[in-house]
């Protein structure tokens, strides 16, 4: 019954309800992918800042990227306790490559302007591709102390 | 061996040349030790133009930073016995000036690959503060030498990476990818990854700060590391099944 309107759909998701008597369908743009302005980050390391609780949790604001879609090692602005931080993203929840982690949780770390990390040290699990990526990556990787 | 150190023309670089630890090299270095004039060590450089081809083009290097093809007056060359790369060690300095043509140094022996030893030698040329090198285990699949070193100053950082860069330069094959200074900005810590080795340069306060040393040696029992309180999910955390696609 359905059938040419699912036919259609090539892009998004459909869902259809089980409704016999009326066949809804919704349209849902794919997922933007990865991290963007406005997503809540979770802050890794154990800096003051990352740690302390606040009534809001860190969110991007800006993405330092040509798109605005931030993958692992690209730089992205948080705002944390009402004041800007630059920080890195060392993993998201879409899948990247193949043979790359993937991770649970929008993982950051926070770092200062100079490329410093704000932390001393990183629990989480960092992801070894970041030595191979263009960029100032080996500070973060001397202060991890698990990798994956 | 004698200690003799002769007149400081410029007080440019001078690249360590017994870093390659080889039975032939000590014996070559004794037989220097014991020479004195100038002309002497003079042939004997001749008759070594292999193993002192990188010395003699690196401290060419420093000198005019132009292309080989040009003739120098002045060289020094410095033998230094280390057996413990770690210790410091006694040195043995010799110094001689002279021309020296530019053909025999064209050709490098095998050994004269920018290893660890290389590394540490001028590292320790440089007047490095607080040398520490770390052998990374193997289940860690980072590199292999992990290397902090401090400075006197911003200055002296920047220019021990340079001067480290440069030589890499010099002592890399063709198949050896290009190395870069990372944090060229932030001018208390710089790193260079070198593949096999990661050397930071950090000033004396961040060295304090960061404790790189214990996080490399320890490990997992890190104090920084214990003392971190264990992770809570946060509030808004929702683990979400896969809905794309």
């Amino acid at each position: 019954m359905a059938l040419p309107r699912l036919s259609r759909s090539f892009t998004g998701l459909l869902v259809e309800t089980s409704c016999l008597i009326h066949q809804r369908t919704f349209r849902v743009s794919t997922v933007a992918a990865a991290i963007q302005k406005l997503t809540r980050v979770r802050v890794v390391d154990n800096s003051s800042l990352g740690n302390t609780p606040y009534h809001r949790s860190p969110r991007v604001i800006h993405v330092y990227t040509k798109n605005g879609i931030g993958k692992v090692g690209d730089k992205v602005l948080l705002a944390i306790k009402g004041q800007k931080k630059k920080a890195l993203i060392i993993g998201h929840k879409m899948p990247g490559e193949c043979m790359t982690p993937r991770f649970d949780s929008n993982n950051v770390v926070l770092i200062e302007d100079n490329g410093n990390p704000t932390g001393t040290r990183i629990k989480v699990p960092i992801p070894t591709q970041l030595r191979k990526m263009e960029g100032d990556y080996s500070k973060v990787l001397a202060i991890a102390s698990s990798f994956v | 061996m004698r200690v003799k150190i002769m007149n400081v023309l410029c007080r440019s670089r001078k690249l360590l040349s017994s870093v390659v630890r080889s039975s032939v090299l000590v014996e070559q270095t004794q037989v220097l030790g014991s020479c004195l004039s100038k002309a002497r060590c003079y042939r004997l450089c001749q008759n070594l133009p292999q193993h002192f081809a990188a010395s003699l083009a690196s401290c060419q290097h420093r000198h005019h930073g132009a292309s080989f093809s040009c003739h120098f007056h002045t060289k020094r060359c410095y033998s230094e016995r280390n057996e413990d790369r770690n210790s410091a060690s006694t040195g043995v300095f010799e110094e001689e000036s002279h021309e020296i043509n530019d053909t025999s140094f064209l050709s490098q022996s095998p050994l004269e690959t920018f290893s660890l030893d290389v590394l540490v030698s001028l590292l320790r040329q440089e007047n490095a503060v607080d040398l520490c090198v770390i052998k990374i285990p193997e289940h860690i699949k980072y590199a292999e030498y992990f290397i902090v070193v401090s400075g006197v100053s911003p200055r002296h950082l920047r220019a021990m990476a340079l001067y480290a860069i440069k030589v890499y330069k010099y002592l890399k094959k063709d198949g050896d990818p290009n190395v870069k200074i990372e944090g060229k900005d932030a001018e208390d810590w710089m790193c260079i990854d070198f593949g096999k080795m990661v050397v930071h340069f950090m000033m004396p306060e961040t060295r304090e700060v960061y404790e790189l040393e214990k996080l490399w040696t320890l490990r997992g029992y890190d104090e920084q590391l214990r003392s971190m309180p264990d992770e809570t999910l946060p509030e808004d955390f929702m683990f979400d099944v896969e809905t794309t696609k």
